[in-house]
């Protein structure tokens, strides 16, 4: 099996070209302001470097958030104009869920993603990548009772967080029997109303 | 010569829009998705719901539009998308699905500047006759452009503050009129008098615009009328409001026609789509022999096919791009 792994969800680019269990080729960037500049050219890029076409493989993975709204509709029209285009599957993946992949030594990896103003986006796993707590838009104070078995991971320095060291491959073993979505319903999860929309609902 | 086809791609505010048009001038097929009901919500365009909805619908709207056509991507000669100005979220899930799909096609990727698009709306009634005036008037813009030729754009003047649509909606807002105010403001001028004294907008010798004064003139008005315990009629308010507006528009439009010894006006943007300043320049223009084009009223909103109208000028003079097309909430017409 081909497939092609996007994550523009937070400010690092990572890209993967992964056959069967091999990462073939892929390109992890820290890039703070035109992501979506870079990511086709990068795709082009990396599939120069393979002995097929970007049309031979099967999957594409996306990472559809939560996280940067600008970076994860970035990664998600990308993936969803390809998969819509030449027929492919995809497969859409939590960016919690791709930090959880992390080693950790306790029982549970609780991935965060700072949404300011004290609040993350988190969600607490077992070593097996099994939802704990699921996905959620919530104040950090809150987790902090998984820390006493779990360890924080983030990229975005939350205080007593480890800097993930994420396994691309063991992502996609999990998922890539997973029965993937219609591209036009491929949509970010960015756990989080607009605040227009927060203010609307508060005002009813 | 062969024909070529352009897939156009608008996604710049708040409506999604693909169209295929075939050499600049004949429609094939468009679609336009319009958010408008959902920002009506909010009184105007929420730019992160905008952002959300056109990921939501891109690639329905590209399919549809392709279904509309009977064409395949294999089929289009070149891909047009509009990469700013306007919202930049917005604009980034059209030029990074267009850029996509020129990479899976490996077909040439051309930017359009808005505005460009909305000035060859016109080149979709009938072919544009050069050298022309341009009138640009939409809530983003009001501008006076001199076109010697196809994509050579000269700004002559343009406005110092406030865009004409903009202050055709926020004269509804203190009028109470509902969002989106610039119609209906042009549909009840009609049904009163110019009965209010409102400063006639930036009356000099220069072709730029001013609305905020006459904006603030209508504020002021309203809020007096009010502490007096008067009502206001909404009907004479748009009347004398418009007939300003119209008459500076078409004033400082017809001084350039002359000065520039020029006899083609184009008038391109959401508010050529304004009756009062239609009629007003259908009659100035005939007294003066000024040839005049309008688009039709569904190119005046924005919309895919004026994208690809300029796209096939732009494509001809090589205007090509690379993967690294950036997305710009600010760029000037060139």
């Amino acid at each position: 099996m081909r497939s092609l792994f996007i994550d523009t969800s937070s400010f690092f680019m990572f890209l993967a070209i992964i056959e069967d269990d091999h990462i073939l080729v892929s390109k992890q960037e820290e890039i703070l302001t035109d992501m979506a500049s870079k990511i086709v050219p990068t795709i082009d890029s990396l599939f120069q470097k393979v002995p097929f076409e970007i049309k031979d493989i099967d999957t594409i993975f996306v990472v559809n958030g939560p996280g940067s709204f600008t970076g994860v509709r970035v990664g998600v029209t990308v993936a969803k104009t390809i998969a819509w285009a030449l027929k492919k599957k995809v497969i859409p993946i939590s960016s919690l869920e791709f930090l959880a992949t992390t080693p950790v030594s306790t029982k549970y990896c609780v991935p965060a993603i700072d949404a300011r103003r004290g609040y993350v986006y988190a969600g607490v796993y077992d070593q097996e990548l099994n939802v704990i707590v699921g996905n959620q838009y919530i104040l950090l104070e809150k987790i902090l009772p998984y820390l006493q078995d779990g360890t924080l991971v983030s990229r975005d320095h939350l205080e007593d967080s480890i800097e993930p060291s994420v396994d691309v491959l063991e992502i996609v073993h999990k998922h890539q029997n997973d029965a993937g979505v219609n591209p036009h319903e491929l949509v970010p999860n960015y756990l989080k109303l607009t605040e227009a929309e927060e203010n609307r609902l508060s005002k009813e | 010569m062969n024909d070529v086809w352009i897939l156009g791609i608008e996604s710049s505010c708040d409506e999604t829009s693909v169209s295929i048009v075939k050499n600049g001038n004949e429609e094939i097929a468009t679609v336009v998705l319009s958010q408008m009901d959902t920002h009506a919500n909010y009184g105007g365009v929420v730019p992160e719901i905008a952002s959300r909805m056109h990921v939501e619908n891109i690639t329905l709207v590209i399919e549809e539009c392709l279904k509309k056509a009977s064409m395949k991507m294999e089929d289009i000669t070149a891909i047009a998308v509009t990469y700013g100005p306007g919202l930049i979220g917005s604009l980034l899930v059209g030029v990074t699905s267009a850029t996509t799909l020129a990479y899976l096609y490996q077909k040439p990727l051309i930017p359009v500047h808005h505005i460009a698009g909305h000035i060859y709306a016109n080149n979709l009634e009938q072919p544009m006759q050069f050298p022309l005036i341009a009138l640009v008037v939409s809530g983003g813009h009001t501008d006076l452009i001199y076109m010697k030729d196809n994509y050579s754009f000269e700004k002559i003047g343009g406005t110092l503050d406030d865009a004409v649509g903009e202050a055709y909606d926020k004269v509804a807002r203190v009028a109470s009129i509902p969002y989106p105010g610039g119609p209906l403001v042009d549909k009840l001028s009609y049904e009163g008098e110019d009965a209010y004294s409102l400063p006639t907008p930036l009356d000099d010798t220069s072709y730029n615009f001013s609305f905020s004064g006459l904006k603030s003139a209508v504020i002021n008005l309203v809020h007096n009328e009010k502490q007096r315990g008067n009502t206001i009629n909404e009907a004479d308010l748009a009347c004398s409001f418009q007939t300003r507006v119209v008459d500076i528009l078409t004033k400082k439009t017809l001084r350039a026609l002359k000065q520039y010894h020029v006899n083609n006006l184009i008038v391109a943007g959401g508010v050529a789509a304004n009756s009062g300043l239609r009629n007003r320049l259908k009659t100035l223009c005939e007294e003066n022999q000024i040839h005049l084009s309008f688009p039709s009223l569904k190119y005046c909103t924005d919309n895919a096919a004026m994208i690809a109208a300029a796209g096939y000028f732009a494509y001809n003079l090589g205007r090509k791009s690379g993967y690294d097309l950036k997305a710009k909430a600010t760029d000037v017409l060139h």
